[in-house]
């Protein structure tokens, strides 16, 4: 199936990045969310973020121009119902999420692919409230979405082959590197990724080593780019913490994915990280 | 001042870290590499002040070797050892000289390690400490002093983090590839943690696995089935030729 215009809903940080990312790929692009407002914010900081690169030479005033023109923002869902391919990007809340497949079930043509960004939930369960759970499929991407390369495509239990393909096919086209997995808790990254924060605040915890040491030797021994607890300060301990949680609940508990108190006091303290100003360091006021 | 000659030093092991580690001291102007087997096989031989043991897989098999080498060494001989499997207060329980044990953890390649962790037993001296990051240093490595715990820091993280990948790559979640290709590009990983255990080899990374089960009890350590298989079946990496890859 060819793939001509993409509807994105929700013009939050997640759903304007892959709308940027996309009419600038060459697709023509119907960006949704709720109100004038919301839908405006969403234009406005991919607006922004291609001035700023216009300056920086990676566009000509003439390829903005023609993303522009590519780039459509609607308040109305009718308004995909000429559309091939749509990812939702609506708040990770699976009632939302819901509500808003079945509607897109109702609006879009038999055939369109219904993709969603979802990195918590499961891809299957969303698809059921479809009636084409064969064309339905997980595309996450990872933030900041026009930078990160990596893309999962991920098969829910009903998702067809073809779906996968055509989706592989239109993440290439958009510059990104897909890699297909199953629709398991945390997919690929996020499940994998859980032990190099979990593991090291039990190791914390257990007054093993301190935060400042854990960081140092994950760069120094391992060469990772950050430290466990400076890239949580940075991704935000709340955000981090709900990752953990929502994987644990997804392997029913499993004890690999066993969250620790600490994480949750450093949330339930509100030093979140450098959002807050503070989390496991301190941070000075960049304002 | 006295200039310190420079410490002769034995590595005992077979596992990828130790020929590591020899390649590493062999390297270095600072330590002059002694074979073991030499050191055995003649009495007269000069002392040495250092002898670095790496087994972890096979705990008995460690607990025999540190009590034949305290037979071979002086009674103030400093001994390094590997505690990916085991904590260094139970390692140095087995000494007759127990305070002059240090625990050590990193994995192979050691060459690209800018750091290693240490970590004293409970009956360690701090002198014996000293020594060990003075040995350190002199092989070009800053060392970071941490609690005796099984696996330290690093070798613990990312032994949990491979292990979550086995775990995947069971399931078939996804392709070995796939999995190293995501953590590569989903979160800047310096390597994909499946070739990156094929590097260091699947019998350390599973040492530390079952070291922290055996140790903490508990169920979050289990090591991944086909992990644990591709260990017995002998596929230890790239040094055999066949991990999680397979190799020429």
């Amino acid at each position: 199936m060819k793939l001509k215009t993409i509807g994105v809903v929700g013009a939050g940080t997640m759903g304007a990045g892959i709308a940027q990312i996309i009419a600038q790929s060459g697709f023509a692009v119907i960006v949704y969310d709720l109100n004038e407002s919301a839908v405006n914010r969403g234009i406005g900081q991919i607006a922004a973020r291609w001035a700023k690169q216009v300056q920086q030479g990676k566009w000509t005033e003439q390829d903005v121009w023609a993303f522009e023109q590519r780039l459509t923002p609607t308040t109305d869902l009718q308004a995909f119902s000429d559309c091939h391919l749509v990812i939702e990007a609506v708040p990770e809340v699976l009632s939302i999420k819901e509500a808003t497949f079945r509607r897109l079930a109702e609006i879009c043509p038999a055939e369109t692919l219904l993709v969603t960004n979802t990195s918590s939930f499961s891809v299957t369960e969303i698809a059921s409230c479809t009636m084409r759970p064969e064309r339905v499929a997980g595309l996450h991407f990872f933030n900041p979405a026009p930078v990160m390369p990596l893309v999962e495509i991920v098969k829910g239990l009903q998702t067809a082959k073809e779906t996968v393909v055509c989706l592989e096919q239109f993440a290439a086209a958009i510059g990104k590197e897909p890699v297909v997995c199953q629709d398991t808790p945390g997919f690929v990254v996020n499940r994998i990724a859980r032990p190099y924060y979990n593991e090291a605040v039990r190791i914390w915890g257990d007054q093993v080593a301190d935060v400042a040491q854990i960081d140092r030797i994950m760069k120094k021994a391992g060469a990772f780019r950050m430290g466990p607890f400076e890239l949580q300060d940075l991704i935000g301990i709340d955000i981090n913490f709900s990752t953990t949680t929502s994987v644990h609940q997804g392997f029913f508990a499993d004890a690999r994915f066993r969250p620790h108190y600490l994480q949750q006091r450093m949330v339930q303290s509100g030093q979140i990280g450098r959002k807050a100003g503070g989390g496991y360091y301190r941070y000075e006021d960049k304002n | 001042m006295k200039t310190r000659t420079k410490p002769r030093v034995a590595v005992v092991g077979t596992n990828a870290l130790a020929e590591s580690l020899r390649e590493e001291i062999s390297r270095s102007a600072d330590a002059e590499l002694v074979l073991w087997e030499e050191l055995q096989a003649n009495p007269n031989a000069p002392a040495i002040e250092l002898v670095l043991e790496t087994h972890n897989l096979d705990l008995k098999e460690k607990r025999t070797q540190l009590q034949l080498i305290e037979r071979v060494i002086p009674r103030d001989c400093l001994i390094l050892t590997s505690v990916l499997a085991v904590s260094a207060t139970e390692a140095a329980s087995w000494l007759t000289h127990s305070s002059r044990l240090v625990g050590f953890a990193t994995f192979a390649p050691v060459e690209e390690k800018q750091l290693v962790e240490l970590a004293g037993a409970l009956q360690t001296d701090g002198f014996y400490v000293e020594r060990a990051r003075q040995f350190w240093l002199a092989i070009g490595k800053e060392t970071e002093q941490v609690k005796d715990e099984v696996g330290l820091v690093f070798p613990r993280i990312l032994a949990m983090i491979v292990n979550e990948a086995a775990f995947a790559w069971t399931e078939k979640t996804a392709t070995a590839a796939d999995i190293d290709r995501a953590m590569r590009l989903g979160v800047n990983y310096p390597d994909g943690p499946l070739a990156w255990a094929d590097q260091i080899g699947l019998d350390d990374i599973y040492a530390v696995l079952r070291g922290l089960q055996r140790e903490l009890g508990e169920e979050r350590y289990r090591p991944a089935p086909l992990l644990r298989k591709m260990v017995h079946a002998g596929w230890l990496g790239k040094q055999s030729g066949r991990g999680f890859y397979r190799y020429e």
